[in-house]
C-alpha cells in the first residue's frame, strides 16, 4: 500500500491544510473518477475505479488526524504504531476521570454538561494536534532513509505518547456523539 | 418534438429515472435542459402502482390505482418499501392492502413475496413492470434509448441498491449509474442556477428520507454527509390518518379490518393530506362497521399533531448529518425541498424552524429528481463535460467478529468509490474454512445492523489458532456498491467471493427470471443477449479508436499492430450477417481487445493523474507515480523502449 501523501502527490506533514487537502482530492478525482470514464471499454472503466479508490482512500486516511499520525510514523519506518500503546498512568487516570464526568452527564441528561465537556475536548485536541505537528516536524527532518526506529531519539517517544493522548481524546469524542444520538 | 421523433439517425439517448414510492418519472435532456417525459398516463408523474390481472394482464400507472379498491391484493403500490427486504421485515407488519406469500424455506424468506394466488412476484420483478412502462414512454418519444441512470434514496443500504439494479435489468435498461435521489437534486439545482455553497437537501418522498449536506463548488458537487430513513415518508402521513378513520368507524385494531377496506381508507387519507394542504379543515365520508354512514372532520391542526413525531424522527437524522459534516446550520447557503411530501405546509414550516431560513423550492419537488437523473445521464460518457459528483458511503460497512461485534471497515460518509482492508485471525487450531460476515449499519453488534452476505473462505492450511491471517477487502464502486474480496495472506490464496446475498438475488436467479420473462423464451433471450453484446462491443471500439488517436506516443512498439488486428476482427464481427455475428463471438473478441489495451489504459490513466498533479511539487510526483496502482511492469518496459 503506498503511502496516502505520495498517493496524493503532498508533501508529508502533521500539520495539513484542510482546505489543500479536499482541493487536491478533487482535482485527482476530476481526472480519474468513473463517471469521467464512462463511455469506455471496461479494462479502462476498472483501472479508473482502482485509481479513484486508491484517491479517496488516500483522502479520508489524511483527512483524520489519527490515521494522518499513522501514515507519518510508517514514513518514518515506525510499523504498527496502533497496536503499540504507551502506557502512562497520568493520562489513563485523567481519561477515566472524564469518562465519569461524561457518564454522569449522560445519566443526568445534561445536555448543557456534556456541551461543556465536548468543548475542553475539543480544545484538547487543538493542543495535542499542534504539539504533534511540532514532534512530527522534528521526526521528518531528522529521519533519513532506511533508519531503523531506534536510531530516534526522544522526539519518537514523544511523538507516540502524543498520539496515544490523541486516540483517547478521539474515542472521547465517539462517545459524546453517541450519548448526543441517545438523549 | 418533431425532431425527436422523425430523425432517423439521431443517437440512442440516455434518459434518467426517478423510481420514487409514489410516483415515477423518466426525463431526458434537450439542447441542455432536463424534460419530463409524458407517460402512459398522459402527464410526467407515473403512480408507481402495478396491477396483475386474473388473465396474466400487467397495468402500470393511474389505471392500475384504479384497482386498489376492488382487488387490493392484486394491486401493488409504493412497492419500493419492499426493495432489497426479507419476508421477515418490520415493513411487512405495517398497515396496508398486501398478501405476502408465507416463506417455504430459507431461501425464500431472504425476499419479500408477494402472493396473488396463482403464483409469488418479488419487489424486483414488480419494480421492472414500472420501469418497463417509463422505458417504453421514452421510446415512444426518443426512439433510440440509451442507458439510464437511476435513482435511489441516498439512504439505501446496498441489498436495497442491488435491488434496484436487478429491476432495471429484468426491465432490459442499462444502468449507467445509480444516482442518490438528493444528489440528483442539488444537480438539477446547481446547474440551473450556477450556484456555490454549501446546502442541504432535505427529501421526504412517499417512502423514504433523506437529509445530505454538500459543498459545491467549481462544478464538483461534494457530499459532506447523508442521512435518513429508508422506511418514512408521505405514506406514513396516510397511514396515520387512515389508522384514525379507521378506528372512528368502529376497528378497534385498524390493521385487522377487512383488506378492501384498508385499500378504500388509505385512499380517502392521501386525499385528505392533500386537500389539507389547501384548506385548513375538511370533512370526511366514511362507512361504519355493520352499516351505516359517518362524518369526520379532520383539520389541518390535527394533521399536524399526528405527523409531529415523523417530523420529530427526520430532525434528528438533519442533526446527526450536520454534526457528521462538522456544520452548523448557519453555515449553510441554501436549504433545498424535495419530495412531494414537503409539499405539506407544516413539513415546510418544520425544516425553516430546523434550519433558521426559508427553504428553497423553485424547482417542482417531483419532478427535480428525475430532472438531475436526465443531467448526469446526459452528461455521462460525454468528453470534456465540468461537473462531477462525489458521493458518500450512506451507513457504514463492517465484518461480524467473535462474540457478534462488529469490525468497521468503512465508516459511513465515506467519500466513494473506496475500498478497505482488514486482518483477520483463525481461532481453532487447523481451521481450514473461515466464515464471513458482512453487515451495514451503525449499530455495535452484528445482529442489529443489516447483513449483507456471507461466505465461507476455505482452504486455509492448517496452521495452530492465530496463526493464518485473513485479509478481507471491501470494495464500494461509485453506485455505493459492494464487492468483497478474502485472501489469506501466509498462502495468497486470493477469493473474490461469491457472496450470497442476504436480502436479495442471485445472478443466476435474474437470469432465470428474465429467460422466464420473455414470451418466447430462447429465442428473445438470444437476441437480447447480442443486441448487449453488439452496445459494449461498439463502446469498446470506439473508445480504443479514440484512445489511440489522442495518446499514440504511449503506445509500446508492436502494441499497435496487436490492438489495430483486435479492432479489425471486432468489427467484422459486429457487421450484421458476418459469420461472428453472435453474442458469444462478439464478447470474446470485445473481451481480448480489452487485454490487449489493459496495459496502454493505465498509461492513459496515469498520464490524467499527472497532469491533474501539474504544477505541484515534482519529486513528489514521481513517487507518487511509482507506487500508484495500475501501473504495472508494461510502463517499465515502455520507459526502457522509449529511452
Amino acid at each position: 500500500m503506498p503511502n496516502p501523501f505520495e498517493t496524493l502527490g503532498l508533501a508529508p506533514t502533521f500539520a495539513l491544510d484542510g482546505a489543500a487537502l479536499e482541493q487536491r482530492q478533487r482535482d485527482l478525482n476530476r481526472a480519474v473518477h468513473p463517471d469521467r470514464h464512462a463511455g469506455k471499454g471496461s479494462g479502462e472503466r476498472r483501472h479508473s475505479l482502482n485509481r479513484a479508490m486508491d484517491i479517496n482512500q488516500a483522502y479520508r486516511s489524511l483527512r483524520d488526524p489519527a490515521s494522518r499520525a499513522e501514515a507519518l510514523f510508517e514514513l518514518c519506518g515506525v510499523h504498527d504504531v496502533g497496536e503499540r500503546t504507551i502506557a502512562d498512568p497520568v493520562l489513563l487516570g485523567d481519561m477515566l476521570d472524564q469518562r465519569e464526568l461524561l457518564d454522569e452527564a449522560r445519566r443526568g441528561k445534561d445536555l448543557a454538561r456534556l456541551e461543556a465537556l465536548k468543548r475542553d475536548m475539543l480544545e484538547r485536541g487543538r493542543q495535542i494536534e499542534a504539539a504533534l505537528a511540532k514532534a512530527f516536524e522534528a521526526l521528518l527532518a531528522s529521519s533519513v532513509a532506511g533508519q531503523k526506529p531506534g536510531a530516534f531519539g526522544p522526539e519518537l517517544a514523544d511523538a507516540q505518547r502524543l498520539f496515544t493522548e490523541l486516540k483517547y481524546v478521539r474515542r472521547f469524542g465517539e462517545e459524546v456523539a453517541a450519548i448526543e444520538d441517545e438523549i | 418534438m418533431l425532431l425527436d421523433i422523425f430523425d432517423p439517425k439521431a443517437p440512442p439517448k440516455a434518459i434518467g429515472i426517478d423510481l420514487g414510492t409514489t410516483h415515477s418519472v423518466v426525463a431526458h435532456v434537450r439542447d441542455g435542459r432536463p424534460i419530463a417525459i409524458d407517460t402512459c398516463d398522459g402527464g410526467p408523474l407515473l403512480p408507481s402502482v402495478v396491477h396483475y390481472g386474473a388473465h396474466g394482464e400487467v397495468i402500470v400507472g393511474r389505471a392500475a390505482r384504479a384497482y386498489a379498491e376492488r382487488e387490493p391484493e392484486r394491486t401493488i403500490a409504493s412497492v419500493k418499501r419492499f426493495m432489497g427486504r426479507g419476508a421477515a421485515d418490520a415493513q411487512t407488519r405495517e398497515l396496508g392492502t398486501y398478501k405476502f406469500a408465507v416463506p417455504r424455506s430459507e431461501e425464500e424468506a431472504k425476499l419479500v413475496r408477494f402472493d396473488f394466488g396463482d403464483r409469488t412476484r418479488t419487489a424486483v420483478e414488480i419494480s421492472a413492470e414500472i420501469l418497463k412502462s417509463l422505458k417504453q414512454s421514452a421510446s415512444d418519444q426518443l426512439r433510440a434509448i440509451g442507458g439510464a441512470v437511476i435513482t435511489v434514496p441516498a439512504y439505501f443500504d446496498d441489498a436495497q441498491r442491488q435491488a434496484t439494479r436487478d429491476a432495471a435489468r429484468l426491465a432490459g435498461i442499462e444502468v449507467l449509474r445509480l444516482l442518490n435521489e438528493p444528489t440528483a437534486a442539488a444537480l438539477a439545482y446547481g446547474l440551473e442556477q450556477s450556484a456555490r455553497g454549501k446546502f442541504a437537501i432535505y427529501d421526504l418522498g412517499g417512502g423514504t428520507f433523506d437529509i445530505t449536506l454538500l459543498e459545491l463548488d467549481d462544478g464538483v458537487f461534494q457530499v459532506k454527509s447523508t442521512g435518513g430513513d429508508s422506511a418514512l415518508g408521505g405514506d406514513d402521513m396516510d397511514r396515520l390518518i387512515a389508522e384514525k378513520c379507521l378506528r372512528a368507524m368502529g376497528f378497534e385494531a385498524p390493521e385487522s379490518a377487512p383488506k378492501s377496506v384498508i385499500g378504500l381508507v388509505l385512499g380517502t387519507a392521501r386525499e385528505a393530506k392533500h386537500r389539507l394542504t389547501e384548506s385548513p379543515e375538511l370533512t370526511l365520508e366514511l362507512p361504519r362497521r355493520g352499516g351505516g354512514e359517518l362524518t369526520l372532520v379532520l383539520t389541518r391542526a390535527e394533521f399536524d399533531t399526528l405527523i409531529a413525531p415523523l417530523l420529530e424522527r427526520t430532525g434528528r437524522a438533519v442533526r446527526r448529518a450536520l454534526r457528521d459534516a462538522k456544520l452548523e446550520p448557519s453555515d449553510l447557503d441554501g436549504v433545498i425541498l424535495v419530495g412531494g411530501a414537503t409539499r405539506v405546509p407544516r413539513v415546510r414550516r418544520y425544516v425553516a424552524e430546523l434550519f433558521g431560513r426559508e427553504p428553497l423550492c423553485d424547482i417542482d419537488p417531483d419532478l427535480v429528481v428525475a430532472y438531475g437523473a436526465a443531467l448526469q445521464a446526459d452528461q455521462l460518457g460525454k468528453d470534456g463535460h465540468d461537473t462531477l459528483l462525489l458521493d458518500v458511503l450512506p451507513l457504514s460497512l463492517g465484518v461480524e467478529t467473535l462474540g457478534g461485534a462488529v469490525d468497521r471497515i468503512l465508516p459511513r460518509n465515506t467519500t466513494i468509490p473506496v475500498g478497505a482492508k482488514s486482518t483477520f485471525t483463525t481461532y481453532a487450531d487447523n481451521q481450514t474454512g473461515f466464515e464471513l460476515h458482512v453487515v451495514q449499519g451503525e449499530r455495535e453488534l452484528a445482529k442489529d445492523c443489516r447483513s449483507l452476505a456471507r461466505f465461507t473462505l476455505k482452504g486455509i492450511p492448517p496452521l495452530p489458532a492465530g496463526q493464518a491471517r485473513l485479509e478481507v477487502s471491501l470494495h464500494v464502486d461509485e453506485n455505493s456498491l459492494l464487492r468483497v474480496h478474502a485472501r489469506e495472506l501466509s498462502t495468497g490464496i486470493e477469493q473474490e467471493v461469491a457472496v450470497k446475498p442476504s436480502y436479495g438475488l442471485t445472478d443466476e436467479q435474474v437470469e432465470e427470471m428474465l429467460s422466464d420473462a420473455l414470451d418466447h423464451g430462447e429465442e428473445d433471450f438470444e437476441r437480447r443477449r447480442l443486441a448487449e453484446a453488439v452496445v459494449e462491443g461498439s463502446r469498446v471500439l470506439a473508445a480504443t479508436r479514440k484512445a489511440i488517436l489522442v495518446d499514440s506516443d504511449l503506445l509500446a512498439e508492436g502494441e499497435l499492430d496487436t490492438i489495430t488486428q483486435c479492432i479489425t476482427d471486432l468489427e467484422q464481427a459486429l457487421e450484421p450477417g458476418a459469420k461472428a455475428h453472435a453474442p458469444g463471438r462478439i464478447q470474446a473478441l470485445t473481451q481480448l481487445l480489452d487485454d490487449r489495451t489493459h496495459a496502454f489504459a493505465g498509461r492513459r490513466m496515469d498520464r490524467a493523474f499527472k497532469s491533474a498533479l501539474a504544477g505541484q511539487d515534482v519529486a513528489a510526483i514521481a513517487k507518487s507515480v511509482q507506487h500508484a496502482r495500475g501501473v504495472d511492469a508494461h510502463v517499465e518496459e515502455h520507459e526502457k523502449g522509449a529511452s
